[in-house]
């Protein structure tokens, strides 16, 4: 196509907008429903994520030495673990601390613990591990146990595969439903943008008449698509900024510090609210597009 | 300029339109197919533009074997070809000298080229006053010269003219033909289909009979001798 006529071509899409204004604004407004609707969905899912990813990344395996090492063998021992992939961070824990830590756990029944200071504290030392991928902390934590001078492992099994098995079926199931409302979203809107095409089907058929190629005659309804589609997102975007800045005041007002505590486990906000529009300005666009390129197909077979 | 050879065609529900019919237009001639309704003659105009393929035969125009033309390669015939209707089927949002700039836009002529050319085309349909007028402000017989004018914007060396006058009062319908004749003498090859034995008769030219789906008359300066 000839720079010239791409000139035209572009203004011939925008005035067709204005042109079928009643058009344009039924299918903006349904572009902006279920954008919206897919918004608030992947805010949702994105703060589940960003919970379930606290909640996983605080599983720890516990490396409990034996006794009587000496201190370079403990240090070979943290280097070996260091090495092992997938660990994120290693601390060591000496026999002093797990005392005072469980001692701050009995909280008023302290006293049990009386005597048991210095040579005859039973606490082991350990290493506390903590890896990037817990669907690896089994793995590890096998491959720990078998060093020499690790008497004992633990990372407690079952509530680490129970929670990956639920965390694990949030993600599925969250991503399986913005898969769905994706879907429902092109076919609305394609079938929306249909009707402007429908409306039109003479003035392609004159076009096609006097010779006009398919993409001559696309180009304009394609930039038509995609400008419903931006104005579309740019709207729901709007809306879901205004619905979870509300939502948060809200919850801020009627739980106030507990819910600030909470919120810091939650997905940042300024950040996922950008993310969450990027996505609906690229998905708003590709199903403009899509939506008025499925809807020509028909009427240009003349 | 037009050969056609041996052309059938029928539809998918079993009606066949047309029948062998085998014709031969030469370059600068004005023909006249003329027959009653169901003889076949829009499927004939729709055979001419590509909107459909024959089922037997061969369509040849201005060298171009059109049967044998790729979906993408049409539009480019279709240039070559200036078409006006019945219905004259206007881009009722432009201007008149926008509807035919736009027939020039289409081929990707130059601002400079489009400039020059449609006001030249409008005043030889006398429209050269109307330039900046709507379709829905003009008369029948105006809006007809509008669609003639595009047809004619990009030099095509044949016009179809599907039942230009069928909508238009006698004395309309004459001053397209004046137009029509016209054209012809710059020396485009005019193809009218019609009905309008008056003007048949009075051109004086070649006319082709059809009447169920055969040709039954093909006569060099012939008449409306068709019984309908």
């Amino acid at each position: 196509m000839k720079i010239r006529t791409l000139g035209l071509q572009l203004r011939q899409g925008f005035s067709g907008l204005w042109r079928n204004r009643v058009m344009t604004l039924v299918a903006v407004g349904s572009v902006t429903a279920v954008l919206l609707v897919l918004g608030l969905s992947l805010l949702t899912i994105i703060n589940i994520n960003s919970l379930a990813d606290y909640i996983e990344s605080s599983v720890e395996i516990k490396a409990f030495l034996e006794e009587k090492l000496d201190s370079s063998r403990i240090e070979t021992i943290g280097e070996k673990i260091g090495q092992i992939q997938g660990v994120r961070e290693i601390d060591f824990e000496t026999k002093e601390m797990a005392l005072i830590k469980y001692r701050e756990q009995l909280g008023d029944n302290d006293s049990l613990l009386e005597g048991l200071e210095g040579e005859n504290n039973p606490f082991p030392s350990s290493y506390i591990v903590k890896v990037d991928d817990p669907n690896t902390i089994g793995s590890i934590a096998d491959e720990i146990a078998v060093f020499e001078g690790v008497e004992e492992v633990q990372y407690g099994k079952d509530v680490v595969d129970r929670l990956l098995s639920s965390t694990n079926l949030i993600r599925v199931v969250g991503t399986v439903l913005i898969c769905i409302l994706a879907f429902i979203s092109v076919f609305i809107i394609s079938n929306t943008i249909k009707m402007t095409v429908v409306a039109r089907r003479k003035e392609i058929r004159i076009m096609k008449f006097i010779g006009a190629t398919d993409g001559f005659i696309r180009f304009p309804f394609i930039i038509e698509g995609l400008m419903m589609g931006i104005i579309g997102a740019a709207l729901a975007s709007g809306l879901v900024t205004a619905i979870y800045n509300y939502f948060y005041r809200s919850m801020h007002s009627s739980f106030g510090g507990v819910f600030v505590m909470i919120s810091g486990y939650l997905a940042p906000y300024t950040e996922s609210l950008y993310n969450t529009s990027v996505i609906l300005l690229g998905v708003g666009m590709i199903i403009g597009v899509i939506g008025s390129g499925i809807s020509l197909r028909r009427f240009l077979n003349v | 300029m037009i050969a056609i050879k041996d052309v059938t065609k029928k539809y998918p529900n079993g009606t066949v339109a047309l029948e062998g019919i085998d014709i031969d237009i030469h370059k600068g001639e004005f023909v006249f197919f003329v027959g009653s309704s169901g003889a076949g003659k829009s499927t004939l105009v729709k055979l001419l533009l590509r909107e459909e393929n024959p089922t037997y035969g061969s369509i040849t125009i201005d060298g171009v074997t059109i049967n044998n033309l790729k979906r993408r390669q049409i539009p480019y015939f279709r240039r070559k070809v200036g078409v006006v209707f019945q219905d004259f089927r206007l881009l009722s949002d432009k201007t008149v000298s926008e509807n035919v700039a736009f027939a020039m836009h289409i081929v990707g002529a130059s601002k400079r080229e489009i400039t020059r050319q449609v006001p030249r085309v409008l005043s030889i349909v006398g429209l050269g006053d109307r330039a900046t007028v709507f379709p829905n402000q003009l008369s029948g017989g105006e809006q007809q010269r509008v669609s003639l004018a595009r047809a004619i914007v990009n030099n095509p060396s044949l016009l179809i003219a599907d039942e230009p006058t069928g909508n238009l009062d006698p004395d309309t319908a004459w001053e397209i033909m004046k137009i029509l004749k016209e054209i012809n003498q710059r020396g485009t090859t005019v193809v009218m289909v019609t009905h309008a034995r008056d003007i048949v008769n009075y051109m004086r030219q070649r006319v082709v009979t059809l009447d169920g789906g055969r040709i039954v008359r093909d006569q060099e300066r012939g008449g409306y001798s068709f019984e309908d």
